[in-house]
């Protein structure tokens, strides 16, 4: 890495990105080898002292303070934020505010960071992070959670700091992105480094091959057969699978969804774009007949299959096996009981079904989910989520985290379902990747602000999307 | 690769831990100027010196802490912070004892179950209003089960001078309960009682709910992640904390009752010398596993029943033995930690 490089670093899951950037970041030390910043080798005990040397870091998982605001987490891991006796320091503020404008970046330093959008915490997260100006800046996977033009802006600041002469390695998973911002690019794959290149050396689906180890083969955006075998006569559709109307509900308090309307039919898969904070968590809540509307009408199956956004904290539970985890969803079937006893053997070989019918790879229905990559977890979750067997299917960001290859498989999967016949299931594909809404959906909404916009098919491009998507956050294009 | 923490592993922690214990406490000894020879000499006869030392002695002082250990560890499953295993003991004494006393002796078949009843009820009422405050208006039960705890005392030493006190006058204690209450032995000719059972049976049927059962499922998942069982299980997790709430005190509530009806056959001031504090110790020792909770809590009733006779025989003060017990605590967390750390590392080399 030198000084004003932006250095792409991809791979697959688990191919060792976040590994690589934990050790630079201090967050982990290597088992053997070096690192050097500055030429001198140094060995980094803890993020602390990783900032001291100039390595900041970006975290996947955002690392703020819900409770504090805005300029509370901004301070927190800057030493210059405090005077000698402890107390903040004066003109603080006044510093952070002009940082903030010197790199373009909109945020709002006065309200607690737990009530504002993805995006606008995002660009605390970054302030945080170029608050005393390191040489190094380290963002892992920062795009996964942005609206297109959000996007746009996140890469136009790490230009910005690049021009300035820090240095930028930037984890992601989206070769365009990447093609997009940096000067050059490492490929990881199963932890070693596969190639490195200039970006103007390479292409796309050179850089592809070498994440995965062969050709990965592009699925066609275009138009599949219909699920159900309807419409047999003119005019005849798909039987409705799920409908809300004029649907109101709350989350934590405040209003989530106003005015909800959804028909969904069986075969067809709705995508439902929107960034992150305008509804999604409460429209899948009411959809899966967990949240019962405030106000309105919610006409739904008896069972719903859902495939949760956040896979470790709500799909799968901590230290269960898959066979516990398959467990959960079956565990009121009286098929699975025997006396007061749950049938585990009958739920092994559900599990084992799953772990079949997935390809999921692990030693065994006992083998503890957690120990599972991303992406044979997310299999474990969708296979048992499809057991549920319901008319309706709601999947929340169902690729968000995996590689390339367990994408594919999870969509292939959504596809290969909607198609299936007149047994197919109505699909809400809710994401925040656009690319995924429009490459599975059959049409296409917007959720703002806890509405829906349906998207005119023949305005079904990014640039529109994205508009309609920002609609809810002013601040979106003006990072 | 496995269902639950393994056991293997952890009787192996237990058994370092335990060895880590002997030299610090033998060190600590010798600097105190007592013979650790002769001190763990006395230790392990009082505790294991014959097999009636072991059942009247070990076996008897293992079973509140059994019962008050399974409560919490059950309690501790569904994450539910339940401190006031004390508190709800003293109230399943006391209720106990007030229906033994005041119910008419008529049929002694149905006087003993009806009186545990009232131990198990009594406990699970102690327990219902950190439940209710917990899972109403979110205020924290580790707060609210250990204020309960005072409480609970106060009111046993209330009643003990007062509306239940022995009709002497004499002594701050309860008449004695008719004979009918009495546990029946469990061993002839030993002093271990029919409550040690009770309490195994308790253990066994814990471990066949968290483990094979449904609802045992469920506890499993509202302790792990409560949102998991919202969206995966698509169950509610209030329920489920009510339930670990009420059984939790009703077992902690059989623990008081069943040292009266077992041992003491009354109730007095101090009946309890903080067996529901050290359930802590022993749930956490025995990873929230009931089964292995049988095997910590006799290492406690080992303890305590050395102890005994290490201050008799070795002349080692009372104090010693609490240090001691707390070391077996500490050595046994820092072994158990050290032993992750090492697998970690293992793992990562």
């Amino acid at each position: 890495m030198s000084p004003g490089e932006i250095h792409g670093l991809i791979g697959e899951n688990g191919a060792g990105k976040t590994t690589l950037a934990r050790i630079l970041g201090g967050l982990a030390a290597p088992d053997s080898g070096k690192v050097r910043i500055g030429g001198r080798a140094v060995e980094l005990s803890g993020a602390r002292q990783a900032r001291a040397l100039g390595v900041a870091m970006v975290h996947q998982h955002f690392s703020l303070v819900p409770r504090f605001t805005g300029l509370e987490n901004v301070a927190l891991l800057d030493p210059g934020a405090w005077n000698r006796r402890g107390a903040a320091a004066r003109g603080y503020r006044e510093r952070v505010e002009a940082r903030a404008r010197e790199l373009s970046l909109a945020v709002e330093l006065d309200q607690p960071v737990g009530g504002l959008g993805v995006g606008a915490r995002q660009r605390i997260e970054v302030l945080k992070a170029l608050m005393p100006d390191p040489r190094v800046l380290l963002l892992d996977e920062p795009t996964a959670v942005l609206a297109p033009q959000e996007v746009d802006g996140l890469l136009a600041v790490l230009r910005r700091v690049a021009d300035a002469g820090g240095a930028v390695v930037l984890v992601a998973h989206k070769l365009d992105e990447v093609l997009a911002v940096a000067t050059r690019v490492t490929v990881l794959r199963r932890g070693r480094r596969v190639l490195t290149a200039e970006v103007a050396d390479t292409s796309a689906p050179e850089l592809a091959e070498a994440m995965v180890g062969s050709r990965v083969a592009v699925p066609a955006t275009s138009s599949r057969q219909r699920g159900c075998s309807a419409p047999r006569m003119p005019g005849e559709v798909c039987p409705r699978a799920a409908r809300l109307a004029g649907v109101h509900a709350r989350r934590d308090g405040r209003e989530a969804l106003r005015g909800v309307a959804l028909e969904v039919r069986r075969g067809e898969i709705v995508g439902i774009a929107g960034v992150d904070g305008n509804g999604q968590r409460t429209l899948a809540a009411v959809l899966a007949g967990v949240q019962p509307p405030d106000e309105g009408e919610a006409e739904l199956p008896p069972e719903v299959g859902w495939i949760p956004q956040d896979r470790t904290e709500e799909g799968l539970v901590g230290d269960f096996t898959i066979t516990e985890s398959v467990a959960l969803a079956l565990h009121g079937r009286p098929a699975l009981r025997s006396g007061p006893w749950l049938d585990w053997r009958g739920v092994g070989e559900a599990a084992l079904g799953v772990m079949r019918e997935m390809e999921v790879q692990a030693e065994g229905a006992e083998m503890v989910a957690s120990a599972l990559s991303g992406g044979n977890q997310q299999r474990v979750v969708v296979g048992r989520e499809l057991l549920r067997s319901g008319s309706l299917l709601v999947a929340e960001s169902p690729t968000r985290g995996l590689d390339v290859k367990a994408a594919a498989a999870v969509r292939a999967r959504i596809r290969e379902l909607a198609a299936s016949g007149d047994e197919a299931p109505g699909i809400v594909l809710i994401s925040t990747d656009l690319d995924e809404v429009l490459e599975l959906a059959d049409r296409t909404l917007v959720l703002v602000r806890g509405r829906l916009v349906e998207i005119a098919p023949g305005d079904r491009t990014h640039r529109a999307i994205g508009r309609a998507m920002l609609g809810a956050e002013r601040v979106g294009d003006n990072w | 690769m496995r269902r639950s923490p393994g056991i293997g592993r952890g009787l192996l922690v237990a058994i370092v831990g335990l060895a880590v214990t002997a030299v610090v406490a033998a060190a600590l000894l010798a600097l105190g100027g007592h013979s650790p020879g002769a001190t763990f000499a006395a230790l392990i006869a009082g505790a294991f010196g014959s097999w009636d030392r072991f059942v009247s002695f070990t076996l008897v002082r293992a079973t509140p802490l059994l019962f008050t250990g399974l409560a919490v560890a059950l309690a501790f499953r569904a994450h539910v912070w339940n401190i006031g295993a004390e508190g709800q003991l003293h109230a399943g004494a006391l209720a106990g004892v007030a229906v033994a006393l005041l119910l008419p002796t008529g049929a002694p078949l149905l006087l003993l179950p009806v009186t545990l009843v009232a131990a198990a009820a009594a406990g699970a009422l102690w327990a219902a209003g950190p439940a209710a405050m917990r899972t109403r208006f979110g205020v924290g039960e580790v707060i609210t089960t250990l204020l309960l705890n005072f409480v609970a005392l106060f009111l046993a030493q209330f009643l003990v001078q007062g509306p239940l006190q022995e009709p002497r006058g004499i002594f701050n204690q309860t008449d004695s309960i008719p004979a009918a209450m009495h546990l029946p032995a469990l061993l002839p000719g030993t002093r271990l009682h029919l409550g040690f059972a009770l309490a195994v049976a308790v253990a066994l049927a814990l471990w066949l709910y968290l483990a094979r059962t449904p609802g045992g499922l469920r506890l499993r998942t509202v302790g792990a992640s409560p949102r998991a069982a919202r969206v995966s299980g698509r169950f509610r997790a209030t329920p489920v904390v009510w339930a670990a709430f009420l059984t939790s005190g009703a077992i902690a509530g059989l623990a008081g009752w069943v040292q009266i009806a077992g041992v003491t056959h009354r109730m007095y001031e101090g009946l309890s010398p903080g067996w529901g504090y050290t359930a802590i110790a022993v749930a956490l020792l025995a990873r929230l596993n009931p089964l292995a909770v049988v095997v910590t809590a006799i290492v406690f009733g080992a303890l305590s029943a050395g102890g005994g006779a290490m201050q008799r025989d070795a002349g080692v003060p009372e104090a010693w033995v609490r240090g001691i017990e707390a070391l077996v605590i500490l050595a046994v967390l820092a072994t158990d930690r050290c032993w992750q750390l090492l697998a970690a590392r293992g793992k990562g080399g």
